[in-house]
């Protein structure tokens, strides 16, 4: 308890310092909007945004200064990818894909509007949840992250290709898991990770390196999705109802359980290193598709799925900070570029950090997620009008941003190749009824689960038990199983009292 | 009229740019430097760092990007390969780009470079907290009683803390259960987490962990001892007899230029480097970071490196990890 007084005391006092130094806001507000920007411009990702930001910077600023620019671009970014989400059914980054669910469906029936103020606000309060973690909860969610291994990380990736699988299936699952199986064996694709022996590269140096996931998430969406829109009748633009942007209090308070519950499941995952806000929006979309009354209505425009899979993603920044502060080991890619930025200037973080910084990076959370916010809801109504735009002149200039954002990641002119090909492969998945989303978490997730599951064996000598004799790994299993025979006809029949239209 | 008047003016302005750039000296622009392992990491944080203190000493500004991917590196450094060798794009690297040639990732020597070393920081031997080992004996005596059971963490197979775990085992006579991870960071959480029983990496990327009381250092590979505050790390070399026949393998972490730039270019880079690399900054940063400063470049370099990829190329080649035979590539045996 006194240590959680010193905390909020200590916390309160960073807060004020930060607060009433002006030039806070210059930072403050320039590096949001950029963060908003890179999200929000499909295919460039958050940890682009704070790479640029980290070589800007250096260590010509001081600390105090570049964390606030670093941080407040991180927070953007991964709340800008909702934008194109919502409003194009392309996720701007890989964390928002989740976003795109619902957030797309609610925009065609002419809820934009209500769907990017909710979608703020989930943000706003899941970037908060994550915060108020790493600032009370940080040794409790270190033994949790610190105890993880191998095996725990391997039925976890499983889980979370499974999972999506299940749920974006539209009418069988099974096709659900097809489609992650292709995904995960196109993460097979490269040097393996144990043994650095080539896979499937037929002697081709650019294969040797595997498929880039950028490249693979803008084929895998946004290719179809501008051939789709090209296809129909593009000559006027949508009809927009910009309606109320901002919610409503009541709104908010009665949707706070599911903003807290993704935020708790976001800060865990991204807690979790190497998993980060990429996961975190699907596992909670998940875990929101069980556990809400409208469940069954997730995918058709439901405000409870966008709010699960958008507050996870914001929370899951603070949880990723806590590895990084307290192990120097980054729970996510945008804090692998933070942790350059520490060092340079000196900064070590591990378990003898300087507490002060764990509280100066709480203080600048707070302020970036209180300035995303505000401009989040300001800007909305201008960014709902590109639907006003004809799709015939809109999408081109979409697919000219999608290609330079597979391009930015730099494997050449190959990436684009690669872009094209998932992209007409997904047109054709599309067409048969196969949900894409669960391809691209197999590539994601795909290479975490190949070598954590092979090292697993390596270290237990080939022995499977080591994947429920450990407790944490026997919960995970149980988890993977019961998803995998929920959905056999005869268990599903005995579920009558809760049915549903098959998943 | 009005047309060729136009050309004129144009061909004026080009005639003009052109000259002014022949005359101008190196550098007269911006230089690029493209790192080739990702942020965050050991080569990205030094190259950062360097570069900052370089362009102190030049007329213009250098920027840092990062060009990761392929082979050991290769994705970078092909970049730059395919880069003017004017001395405008740099490649930041380190010693485990070596490799990159025998695993097929290009197919040049490193000769292809001329390279500045910043510096290094020597590897160190270190196990959980509550490791039932307590001296580098203790734990040799282990691997001795039960070889080849005993799961030790480093970087992936022909990483530069590989090889300093193969020497080891070679200069003790043990073997361990080598288990791979891609890079320091995963190895060393994995070893918090109690899933190996030993980790090899550098005591700039330990140092944290040991202050904090996450990991307990046995040793250090390479003749001297080392500290992290209070806690000594004694020498591996102290107790272990015939280790100095293969080691101590040391980090070599810095930046080159093509090897083709001109003797101009060399000169003027070198001289910016010895300016930077005397300045209190990089001291106090390589004393902060736990890491030892080279200082090396040109010819004392390149044989640095030149040894590092023998060593590299031939101990994956008889470890069957190679795409290359490396004779072909013109590697000598060490």
């Amino acid at each position: 308890m006194d240590y959680f007084l010193t905390q909020v005391a200590g916390f309160w006092f960073e807060l004020v310092s930060l607060a009433s130094d002006p030039i806070t806001y210059v930072y403050l507000v320039c590096s949001v909007f950029l963060g908003i920007v890179f999200g929000a411009l499909p295919g460039l990702t958050a940890t682009l945004a704070v790479t640029i930001l980290t070589g800007f910077f250096g260590n010509k600023f001081p600390l105090e200064q570049s964390l606030i620019a670093l941080i407040g671009a991180y927070v953007g970014a991964i709340y800008g990818g909702s934008y194109p989400s919502i409003l194009l059914n392309i996720p701007g980054t890989a964390a928002s894909a989740a976003t795109a669910m619902d957030g797309n469906p609610l925009a065609k029936q002419g809820r934009g509007g209500e769907a990017l103020g909710m979608t703020t606000t989930a943000s706003f309060i899941g970037t908060l949840i994550g915060t108020g973690f790493l600032l009370v909860f940080v040794w409790l969610l270190l033994m949790i992250s610190k105890n993880i291994a191998s095996p725990e990380k391997a039925l976890l990736a499983l889980f979370g290709i499974l999972l999506s699988g299940t749920l974006m299936s539209k009418d069988l699952v099974l096709k659900g898991w097809i489609s992650g199986l292709i995904g995960l064996a196109m993460a097979m694709v490269g040097l393996d990770p144990i043994l650095s022996e080539t896979r499937y590269t037929f002697g081709w140096s650019y294969l040797m390196s595997g498929f880039q996931v950028v490249p693979v998430l803008m084929g895998a969406f946004a290719v179809p999705q501008i051939m789709d829109g090209m296809r129909a009748d593009g000559s006027i633009g949508q009809k927009v109802d910009v309606g109320r942007i901002v919610p409503r209090i009541g709104t908010v308070m009665r949707r706070f359980p599911t903003i807290a519950r993704s935020g708790v499941i976001g800060t865990g995952i991204g807690a979790l290193p190497g998993v980060g806000e990429d996961v975190a929006g699907w596992v909670s979309y998940g875990v929101g598709r069980t556990v809400c009354k409208d469940g069954d209505k997730f995918g058709t425009g439901s405000v409870n799925g966008l709010l699960s899979a958008e507050a996870a993603n914001n929370a899951a920044i603070g949880g990723a900070l806590i590895p990084l502060l307290v192990l120097g080991i980054p729970g996510s890619p945008p804090a692998a570029a933070l942790l350059g930025a520490l060092k340079i200037n000196n900064v070590i973080p591990g378990p003898t950090i300087d507490p002060q910084l764990i509280l100066h990076v709480v203080a600048i959370l707070v302020m970036a997620s209180f300035t995303m916010a505000i401009m989040g809801l300001l800007t909305a109504r201008v960014f709902i009008m590109v639907l006003r735009i004809p799709q015939t002149i809109f999408l081109p200039v979409v697919m000219v941003l999608t290609t330079i954002g597979s391009f930015s990641v730099g494997g050449g002119i190959n990436d684009l190749y690669l872009m094209l090909a998932v992209g007409f492969v997904a047109f054709a998945m599309n067409a048969m009824h196969y949900p894409i989303a669960p391809l691209v978490i197999g590539v994601i997730l795909g290479p975490l689960f190949d070598e954590t599951f092979r090292r697993s064996l390596l270290i237990s000598d080939g022995d499977l038990s080591t994947f429920w004799t450990r407790p944490g790994a026997a919960i995970l299993l149980a988890l993977n199983v019961a998803l995998v025979v929920s959905q056999l006809p005869i268990v599903k029949r005995l579920f009558t009292g809760r049915k549903r239209s098959p998943i | 009229m009005k047309r060729s008047a136009g050309l004129r003016i144009c061909a004026a302005i080009l005639a003009l740019g052109v000259g002014s750039a022949t005359a101008q000296d190196y550098p007269y622009r911006d230089i690029t430097t493209a790192v080739v392992w990702g942020a965050g990491g050991g080569t990205d944080t030094i190259n950062r760092m360097i570069m900052a203190e370089m362009e102190k000493e030049l007329p213009v500004s250098i920027n840092v990007i990062n060009q990761t991917g392929g082979v050991a590196g290769s994705n970078g450094m092909v970049y730059v390969m395919n880069q003017p060798d004017d001395g405008y794009t740099l490649v930041g690297l380190s010693e485990s780009n070596v490799t990159a040639a025998v695993q097929g990732g290009w197919d040049k020597k490193f000769d292809y470079w001329y390279p500045f070393i910043v510096g290094g920081s020597p590897d160190l031997i270190s196990v959980p907290k509550d490791s039932p080992y307590n001296t580098i004996d203790d734990l040799v005596a282990a691997a001795k009683d039960a070889p080849g059971t005993i799961p030790a963490a480093a970087s992936g197979a022909g990483s530069i803390h590989h090889l300093n775990l193969l020497a080891l085992e070679k200069g003790a006579d043990v073997t361990f259960k080598f288990v791979p991870y891609k890079g320091s960071a995963p190895g060393q959480e994995a070893a918090m987490a109690g899933e190996v029983a030993l980790v090899v990496t550098s005591l700039a990327e330990q140092a944290p962990l040991i202050a904090g009381g996450e990991l307990k250092p046995l040793a250090t590979l390479t003749p001297d001892a080392a500290a992290v505050g209070d806690i000594a790390i004694p020498s591996a070399f102290d107790s272990i007899g015939g280790l100095d026949q293969y080691l101590p393998l040391k980090q070599a972490i810095g930046f080159a230029v093509h090897a083709s730039a001109s003797d101009d270019v060399k000169a003027k880079l070198g001289a910016a480097f010895e300016k930077a690399m005397a300045g209190d900054t990089v001291a106090e940063w390589a004393k902060t970071n736990y890491y030892d400063i080279g200082g090396q470049y040109g010819d004392e370099a390149t044989e640095l490196f030149r040894k590092l990829e023998s060593n590299f190329a031939w101990t994956l080649f008889d470890l069957g990890a190679t795409e290359v035979d490396p004779s072909t590539l013109g590697i000598e045996k060490p």
